[in-house]
């Protein structure tokens, strides 16, 4: 049987580890548009940074795709499938012919519509070479600006900082950072950390265009009120859209990602998806969302390996808020929905927060900064859409609970 | 693989486990050494107090580990022996708290200042191959057995998952 996966990354790599885990004899092939081996794709900003080069992200071992028996074919894209005849077309005109396919193409940022959004200078960061171009580039400016507020803006912003850039200026369009993550009080301690390094913000405005210096590259931002922010280097971090093109094209259902069953599968037949590529079910919402995630990106690939080696297996809606970080000495996390619910109870004392949030008796959602140890009991109370109530919400609210508590608290889970 | 396993009706919350699990990983090994030594040697056991009693929770090294799938550096791992860890694998830990975010059981810590994740990582045992923790267990509280060896019933007084 052959098995071929198009994107080598957390999606991709999971399910290629699954299939030669429960089908020693399978053969795996694993595509990716990108040169060389895995990166771990969240730590290109300390490429951007200078502060390790591509090596030193890898997220597997040299001998990785040997030992598991992997082709790798590196810096090869897909450009179509054929679902009838099972096979698909690279841009160099290779056809490749499979038993099951899994697209695990992860997402590519938004491009901003602003006029001057192609002007040299102007970056996303998504992949390893835009934050390697992006790190040159920055060694030759005295000023950036990141559009947008979100966790891999602030990565990024953190990153030119350390880059050695002296104006770095974050401009937001919501009322403060991390708006999905945080809420207006935590928001505040991780913009004071930031702040610290000489990073500055802006907030409640968007920029309009990129302005083109005498040199033709960028020189500075325009925003809505008419502002202008000098800018050698211009980061775009809008968000992401999951890469659906090839499944579209072969008549696949798309919706707000590639449409996938309990089971992972698309409407094509012997095709499969996981990860960035996919439409998901929030767990807490009930709503479609993307998925966008690393660490589901892992399970839903772990999943898919299991269906492509012919061992059907379901994946749960997923809990699609989960998120960590840590930005100078400030550590936070935030998981499931922190502005909802009907009941919060907050902690705070200098640096450090707490909020938990509770929806008809059942833990929703947490923010944490400062102090994370045993954020993890919280996410699997989430989770686990138990009823909680008594010496237990107390604890929850207290922030004393811990994995021993839930093991054997006597609450029954409704679910 | 061999575990460790708790029974709750043994333990009386001495603490001795927490204590020889941190003089495990000190450099010196010793508890007079471990208590002078600059790096305060960390414990990855922890009794707690619950409404059932006390319980001393460690990482269960699972099966399909989601400190594993959240991380994402590469750098948490299963060994060829089983056990789970974020030292001496295919990648560095940065102290991203993902991890931390994801272990139901709370038993990764975060060392913030040295943007390191530490956990129970087995690199504590003696000669006869048994943990610091469950050889520093005086009422037996702890155990360290292949699992497939203990019957059903055995198994119930014991805690091994979140799931039972
Ligand atoms: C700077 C940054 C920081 C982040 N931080 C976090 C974080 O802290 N926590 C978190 O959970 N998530 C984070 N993320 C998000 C996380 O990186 C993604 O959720 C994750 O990478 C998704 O994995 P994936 O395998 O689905 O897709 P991707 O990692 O996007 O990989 C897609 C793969 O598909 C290949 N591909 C796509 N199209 C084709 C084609 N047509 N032909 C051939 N190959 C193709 C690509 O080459 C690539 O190998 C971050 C992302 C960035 C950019």
């Amino acid at each position: 049987m052959h098995i071929v996966i198009i994107g080598n990354s957390a999606a991709g790599l999971a399910a290629a580890r699954t299939v030669r885990k429960v089908a020693a004899g399978a053969q795996i092939t694993v595509i990716s548009d990108e040169p060389g081996p895995a990166y771990a794709r969240c730590l290109i900003p300390e490429v951007l940074a200078g502060s390790r080069d591509l090596p030193g992200i890898g997220y597997v071992g040299a001998d990785f795709y040997r030992q598991y028996g992997i082709e790798l074919l590196a810096g090869q894209t897909v450009t179509s499938l054929d679902v009838e005849k099972r096979e698909l077309t690279t841009a160099n005109g290779r056809s490749i012919g499979y038993d099951r396919l899994l697209l695990a193409t992860g997402a590519s940022p938004v491009a901003p519509d602003w006029p001057g959004a192609d002007l040299p200078g102007v970056f996303t960061l998504r992949k390893a070479d835009q934050a390697a171009a992006a790190g040159r580039w920055a060694r030759d400016c005295a000023s950036a600006v990141v559009a947008g507020g979100g966790l891999v803006s602030l990565k990024a912003a953190y990153a030119l900082k350390e880059r050695g850039l002296p104006e770095v200026t974050v401009v937001v369009k919501s009322p403060h950072v991390l708006i999905k993550q945080l809420d207006a009080q935590s928001a505040a301690l991780v913009e004071k950390e930031l702040a610290k390094t000489g990073i500055k913000f802006v907030y409640g405005v968007e920029p309009v265009a990129a302005v083109k210096g005498p040199q033709g590259a960028v020189q500075a931002v325009e925003l809505a009120d008419g502002r202008r922010l000098p800018a050698g280097l211009v980061m775009v971090g809008k968000g992401v859209r999951p890469n659906v093109e090839l499944a579209r094209r072969a008549g696949g259902r798309v919706d707000k990602g590639i449409v996938v069953d309990d089971n992972l599968a698309t409407s094509l037949p012997g095709v499969y998806a996981a990860g960035d590529c996919i439409e998901v079910t929030d767990m807490l919402t009930g709503d479609k969302t993307t998925s966008g995630l690393w660490t589901l990106a892992v399970e839903q690939g772990r999943c898919a390996g299991y269906n492509l080696a012919g061992l059907p297996g379901s994946y749960p809606p997923p809990l699609t808020r989960l998120n960590a970080a840590q930005f100078g000495a400030l550590p936070f996390i935030s998981a499931g929905d922190v502005r909802g619910g009907d009941e919060t109870a907050v902690y705070q004392d200098g640096g450090v927060y707490r909020k938990v949030c509770f929806r008809d008796g059942r833990l929703v959602g947490f923010i944490m900064v400062g102090k994370v140890d045993r954020a993890g009991v919280y996410t699997a109370l989430i989770k686990q859409a138990r009823h909680i109530a008594g010496r237990l919400k107390d604890k929850v609210a207290g922030g004393t609970v811990t994995g021993a508590d839930i093991v054997y608290s006597r609450t029954v889970p409704v679910r | 693989m061999q575990e460790v396993l708790v029974d709750k009706e043994r333990c009386l919350g001495c603490r001795s486990c927490e204590l020889a699990c941190a003089v495990a990983h000190s450099a010196s090994k010793t508890l007079l050494g471990a208590v002078g030594e600059a790096k305060k040697p960390l414990k990855r056991i922890f009794v707690h107090q619950t409404e059932a009693g006390k319980i001393p929770l460690n990482c269960r090294h699972c099966a399909e580990a989601p400190c594993i799938d959240a991380c994402i550096a590469g750098a948490m791992h299963r060994t060829a022996e089983g056990v789970v860890t974020n030292t001496g694998g295919p990648a560095e830990c940065t102290g991203c708290w993902m991890c931390v975010m994801v272990c139901p059981y709370g038993v990764i810590r975060s060392e913030i200042a040295q943007r390191l994740a530490v956990k129970c990582d087995r690199e504590c045992l003696d000669e006869a191959g048994e943990p610091a923790c469950v050889r520093a267990c005086q009422t037996r509280a702890l155990k360290y057995v292949e699992v497939d060896d203990f019957s059903r019933e055995k198994r119930e007084r014991f805690l091994i998952s979140l799931k039972s």
